[in-house]
């Protein structure tokens, strides 16, 4: 997959480039790589759990916890965040019609700090798990693995802070003076608004991570109670990041269906107002709600009502997307090519996925399923089941524009039949798991309890028709990308003419590619 | 295909170039999980601070290892269990071996060689608090209640009482030690007419003086004072007596660092006596550096000279070093 400009150039002139298409494809083959990485590592949690008691594949628990956290932390940091930024920076300033990021070089900076960060998470390999809570990643996790995490979160943090920055600058102030800022499209919605979300959570976090790795050296205890501090502050300042986290690692998923949707079904979006509208009301929302991570730690009934509803107030707002989405496909002479079926699969698994969370901010409910696998299951449905699906989306619809070539559709089928399956018989049996009581992280249960036994095997066979899927998905794209049949770049999904491609518009001022 | 607006023809990637990406991407994933894999343990090595510093303030003196003496008390042991799993101990679940009794004076080193030789987990330590599975005294355990030994599983542990006193050999997995696990071991002060080991000693003005050398092997595994093991001259007997005024020349003729000093016990954590250090493990010298140091030998008994950087002593930089009376 290299994207070629007027001419082709030498692989090393794109590596090295601030040109905001270049630095995309970087930003989307690392997280494409990574995501595989971490794929790997799920594939190994779950073959282990497949039998009880036998130890396949990974011998101690010590390293079952090492790799359950670089899982967690490079889906999250190194495939969900770059992978959003790397589509951002392919179509936000061509969306606002400028010819660069606002800030070309800050962007390459942004996002060679992502391998930076990237390298000193493989390498540490720590085992606070991704959460990384106080005390134990405080007076417990073994360095220099614990404060090579630290100091990888902390770079790639600035990183998402610094592309933030810029796609903030990009859109509101380098926009075309004649496109009024609610009429930009609603992928460039979705951008400004985690971006802005990233500048006001992400502080905090790097805030707690300074505050984690003093309290590690011994010379401060923020987060030790033997020295006075308090391990749920740890929870508190983690959470009022990375709730909103969670928004952010959606939004851009929901902002590429608000791409592919109107397009494949070739038909206008059915309302701009209310996609703009519910992305700024989820961007608000998501600050109200951290608490409900914490029910279980003695919080004071005011205090989770407050959470409880304000978790709650998100629903209305996710629900105004789906509508939106509903609303647009009606009545369109709709193509399902494989962007469009794995946006319309992406739908269906959000809404399960967020039927789960309206339960989990039950308050009564989460007492029961905090710390199980029904946690697992909820949180994996949302990032496999909404947002890898709309990433893979976006992926096979830049796909052509990149290389110039087609994928195969009969493997995108596979790919799709397989994930989806995989995805449902995975993430929903997790949900169970939970229910029969199986807490999370552990390393092994016992073999006579029978229901997880089942349960974990299904989930098991379920993770490999998961991680086949992705191995097609791989196959698919390394073949077609030096293979493929020639793309034709006016209209490659064939959906009848150049007007469903408004942002592939050829542009004299600049060297867009596409 | 109809390209109306397309004035030159659209480049497209080429397999060359993909593969040439690839190259790249793989060729850096393939370094990194090198660097991983060589430098597998060494990412957990290090302790938080914060722990230590907690630890420190948890132990008071009397967890802390004494200094040896040089007299060894080896004792074995084994878990037991009755059929039933009620009763648990040590070597045999009833009668004269039931839980020996160890006796011992402060300084003794007392080496325990453990075997789990029952069906249950176990783990060995030595505490001086009457109830409970612990504290355990610094470096006198065999596994820990979260990661014990297993079944057939052994170990070895040393442990010298600085103080005397009675304490308690264990099991260390919770509960264990309430249904037997625990024997006894009574520890008397020093014997009476030697002075303990390594107490200072007023100079009697007698002065004496040596040269010392660090040396090693070209290939770096072997390490000695003046010739390499093997060899005549390596690391020779020092003999003065008690009282001397010693004044000791030492010369890094090595490719790495060292330290000197002198101590009772060269594989516990060596605590140099009598000011006989030249630099530290910390801050040591560099090679073809010299020093020197001048220091009153104190009570009789044969003491070691080491390097005190860590490992170097156990590598061969050790030798006798002889106070007589």
């Amino acid at each position: 997959m290299v994207l070629e400009l007027r001419k082709p150039r030498p692989v090393w002139q794109i590596m090295f480039s601030t040109h905001h298409t270049d630095v995309a494809l970087l930003y989307t083959i690392t997280g494409m790589a990574f995501l595989f990485m971490a794929g790997v590592l799920a594939l190994m949690i779950r073959t282990h759990l497949f039998f009880p008691g036998q130890a396949i594949l990974i011998s101690d628990p010590a390293t079952f916890n090492r790799i359950f956290t670089v899982h967690g932390l490079t889906m999250l940091f190194l495939f969900a965040l770059p992978f959003a930024a790397g589509i951002g920076n392919y179509l936000v300033p061509i969306m606002v019609r400028y010819k660069d990021m606002a800030y070309p070089k800050l962007n390459a900076v942004a996002f060679w700090m992502n391998p930076i960060g990237g390298a000193l998470l493989w390498l540490g390999f720590s085992d606070t798990s991704w959460v990384s809570y106080a005390p134990y990643s405080v007076i417990r996790a073994p360095g220099p693995a614990a404060d090579m995490m630290i100091f990888g979160l902390k770079i790639l943090g600035i990183s998402s802070i610094l592309s933030s920055i810029n796609f903030i600058v990009t859109i509101l102030k380098c926009k075309h003076p004649d496109l009024p800022l609610r009429q930009v499209p609603l992928f460039a919605w979705s951008i400004l608004t985690v971006s802005l979300m990233t500048v006001v959570a992400m502080p905090t976090y790097a805030a707690s991570l300074i505050m984690l790795l003093t309290d590690r050296l011994g010379v401060s205890g923020f987060f030790n109670p033997s020295l006075g501090g308090d391990p749920i502050a740890y929870l508190h300042l983690f959470w009022f990041t990375f709730h909103p986290e969670v928004y952010i690692f959606l939004l851009p998923a929901i902002g590429m269906m608000y791409e592919l949707i109107p397009r494949f079904s070739r038909k206008p979006l059915f309302s701009q107002g209310s996609g703009v509208f519910a992305f700024v009301m989820l961007g608000l929302i998501g600050f109200a709600s951290w608490g409900h991570h914490m029910y279980s730690t003695g919080m004071d009934f005011t205090t989770k009502v407050v959470f409880m509803i304000g978790t709650l107030a998100a629903v209305p707002a996710s629900g105004m997307h789906v509508f939106n989405f509903l609303a647009t496909m009606w009545g369109g002479r709709i193509r399902f090519a494989a962007p469009m079926k794995f946006a319309v699969g992406g739908i269906a698994l959000f809404f399960s996925a967020g039927a789960g969370g309206v339960l989990n901010s039950a308050m009564p409910l989460d007492f029961i399923t905090h710390g199980t696998y029904w946690v697992v299951g909820h949180m994996h449905l949302f990032l496999t089941g909404t947002i890898a699906f709309g990433f893979v989306a976006m992926m096979y619809y830049m796909f052509p524009f990149i290389t110039g070539r087609m994928y195969s559709e009969k493997l995108a089928n596979i790919h799709f039949i397989m994930m989806m399956w995989g995805t449902v018989q995975v993430f929903f049996t997790q949900h169970l798991l939970g229910l029969e009581g199986m807490a999370r992280r552990i390393y092994d249960y016992p073999p006579e309890f029978t229901s997880w036994v089942q349960l974990n095997q299904i989930a098991t066979v379920g993770a490999w028709i998961l991680g086949g899927s992705f191995v097609i998905f791989l196959a698919n794209l390394i073949y077609h990308s030096a293979k493929g049949k020639e793309a034709n770049m006016d209209d490659p999904f064939g959906l009848g003419g150049k007007y469903y491609y408004p942002y592939q518009a050829k542009n004299p001022t600049h060297h867009t590619g596409y | 295909m109809s390209h109306t607006e397309q004035e030159e023809p659209i480049p497209r990637t080429s397999p060359r170039r993909l593969g040439k990406m690839l190259a790249i991407i793989i060729g850096i994933q393939v370094v990194g999980a090198a660097i991983f894999f060589t430098h597998y343990d060494y990412w957990n090595s290090y302790q938080p601070n914060a722990e230590k510093i907690q630890l420190g303030l948890g132990t008071n003196t009397q967890q802390k290892q004494g200094q040896a003496t040089g007299k060894t008390i080896n004792v074995s042991l084994k878990f037991v269990e009755s059929s039933d799993f009620k009763t648990l101990a040590f070597n045999a679940v009833s009668g004269s071996d039931h839980n020996p009794e160890i006796h011992a004076n402060v300084g003794d080193k007392i080496v325990f060689d453990v075997t789990n030789a029952g069906k249950s987990y176990h783990a060995f330590a030595v505490t001086d608090s009457k109830e409970g599975p612990g504290p355990a005294i610094e470096g006198t355990t065999v596994g820990t209640a979260d990661s014990p030994m297993k079944p057939k599983e052994s170990g070895q542990a040393t442990f010298v009482p600085s103080k005397p006193g009675e304490y308690y050999y264990i099991c260390a997995v919770p509960g264990h030690r309430e249904l037997g696990m625990e024997g006894k071991i009574e520890v008397a002060p020093s014997g009476g007419a030697a002075q303990p080991s390594g107490t200072e000693v007023k100079p009697t003005g007698n002065k004496v003086e040596f040269t010392l050398g660090f040396v090693m092997s070209s290939d770096s595994k072997q390490y000695a004072f003046n010739a390499l093991p093997g060899q005549t001259g390596s690391n020779p007997d020092i003999k003065v007596k008690s009282g001397d005024t010693v004044t000791i020349h030492v010369k890094n003729n090595s490719k790495s660092y060292h330290a000197f000093g002198i101590v009772v016990d060269p594989d516990s954590q060596p605590a140099v006596l009598w000011n006989s250090a030249v630099k530290s493990a910390d801050s040591p010298m560099k090679p073809n550096e010299s020093g020197d140091v001048t220091f009153v030998a104190g009570a009789p008994g044969t003491y070691h000279y080491i390097c005190t950087v860590p490992g170097h002593a156990a590598l061969g930089m050790d030798g006798k070093f002889i106070v007589e009376p």
